[in-house]
């Protein structure tokens, strides 16, 4: 994790970054976030839901004496819910000065993507889950969509989450 | 089962054949008249502006057809006297339309399949028949793994890779008879081809490929104002369907409108 960003030796010039992705699966997809908002991977344990909380809040965990606030990530995708399993985790990320968890399927790895090997998603998405699309990257036969974190929530969501 | 498929086989043999045998010809003889019309424009400019600047210097009025180049367009107008001034503003004027068309890469809106003969695929898609013009296809794929995006329009099944393309597919029953989709008809649906649009990233889901026909201009009921449905070229009268106009499909789609130009 130390390393964000090196220098790539490929043939698309010195502009062509390397980026890291941490993968992650959500029903029979894979998406990825960069991998310098990663701050850790979690065990799923007991998520206490918070009353009048969000629908996008699951609820909040302790995290060695701090209160994580945890993201439904399922239903923030547009997904439905599904039951816990063992590859369920708990990726706890900083974004927009805040650390939350969102809840995802299970973790995959850690990939290197240069910036010629990010394509745009289709700009033909109308609704709000459609802006978290980064990107998206053919690797190995596979597409992975890139999230953007950032947009996950609105500003007004973020604001609210300080709340908590 | 196999009947089906084995027709759509030999229709994908037959477009694969057309594309591999007429393309070049075409690309060859409108490559080699391109080359022809360069060199004789060229001939003629040069012929048009030797005349201007004869013009110019003996203070004659000149024709606008005749102004054509960008030289005209540089000529000093501050030592001329007013005679001189209006010829070089007719020049401006003429020539800024000279530009417009060199400059325009697609400066007819014209169909090619709207002169003569040309070729059209048919395909099916839950029951419906429907027709796109050969010419203006980029290729047909067999459906692979797709994988959807959040938050799109549900006529956008998701992103099919295919070798390094990223093909964006569209679940044609979706998009054309949102209408008609209810539960029954959208499980009984089993799509596999995708016809690639033009050389745009969009491609169609078609359940069977039925046949390629060559269809003159009198088999098509041509519609005559796109607003109301840009996507629909015509209706083939023999078989009663209806005729993509691709390049507005494309567009629709690339807006993310559906059928009604409203997000479905």
């Amino acid at each position: 994790m130390s390393e964000e960003r090196r220098s790539s030796n490929g043939k698309s010039g010195v502009n062509d970054e390397v980026f890291q992705w941490v993968t992650f699966k959500l029903e029979n997809e894979i998406y990825g976030i960069n991998v310098m908002q990663v701050q850790e991977v979690l065990r799923y344990s007991e998520i206490a839901p918070v009353p009048g909380a969000p629908n996008y809040v699951l609820g909040i965990i302790n995290l060695r004496g701090n209160v994580v606030t945890v993201i439904d990530t399922r239903s923030r995708f547009g997904l439905e819910t599904c039951e816990v399993t063992d590859n369920t985790r708990v990726v706890v990320i900083e974004s927009e000065k805040q650390v939350i968890g969102i809840l995802v399927d299970s973790v995959a790895e850690v990939v290197y993507l240069k910036a010629s090997e990010i394509d745009d998603a289709p700009n033909v998405g109308n609704e709000e889950s459609a802006q978290f699309i980064q990107g998206v990257s053919n690797r190995d036969g596979e597409l992975l969509i890139l999230v953007d974190l950032d947009k996950l929530l609105s500003d007004d969501e973020w604001d609210e989450l300080k709340q908590f | 089962m196999e009947k089906p498929l084995a027709a759509s086989k030999n229709v994908m043999k037959n477009y694969l054949s057309e594309l591999m045998t007429d393309e070049p010809l075409v690309q060859k003889s409108a490559e080699t008249s391109q080359t022809d019309t360069r060199i004789t424009e060229t001939i003629v400019e040069n012929e048009r502006l030797e005349t201007l600047l004869k013009n110019v210097n003996a203070n004659i009025e000149v024709q606008e057809t005749k102004l054509t180049t960008h030289k005209s367009v540089n000529e000093p107008i501050s030592n001329k006297n007013i005679a001189e001034i209006d010829i070089i503003k007719k020049a401006v004027e003429t020539s800024l339309v000279t530009q417009k068309s060199h400059g325009n890469v697609e400066p007819q809106k014209q169909k090619t399949y709207r002169q003569g003969d040309f070729q059209a695929l048919y395909f099916e898609v839950g029951g419906l028949t429907l027709a796109v013009p050969l010419i203006e296809l980029g290729g047909i794929h067999t459906v692979d793994k797709t994988t959807s995006l959040m938050g799109m329009p549900k006529w956008f099944t998701g992103v099919m890779l295919y070798r390094d393309e990223k093909i964006n597919v569209v679940d044609t029953a979706l998009w054309v008879m949102p209408e008609k989709m209810d539960e029954h008809l959208k499980s009984s649906i089993n799509y596999q081809y995708i016809i690639m649009l033009n050389d745009s990233g969009w491609g169609l889901a078609a359940e069977n490929l039925i046949d390629t026909v060559v269809l003159n201009q009198e088999d098509v009921k041509w519609t005559t104002s796109s607003n109301k449905r840009p996507w629909l070229a015509g209706l083939v009268k023999d078989k009663m369907c209806a005729l993509f106009d691709v390049d507005s499909l494309i567009q629709l789609l690339n807006d993310g409108s559906g059928i009604n130009k409203v997000d479905s």
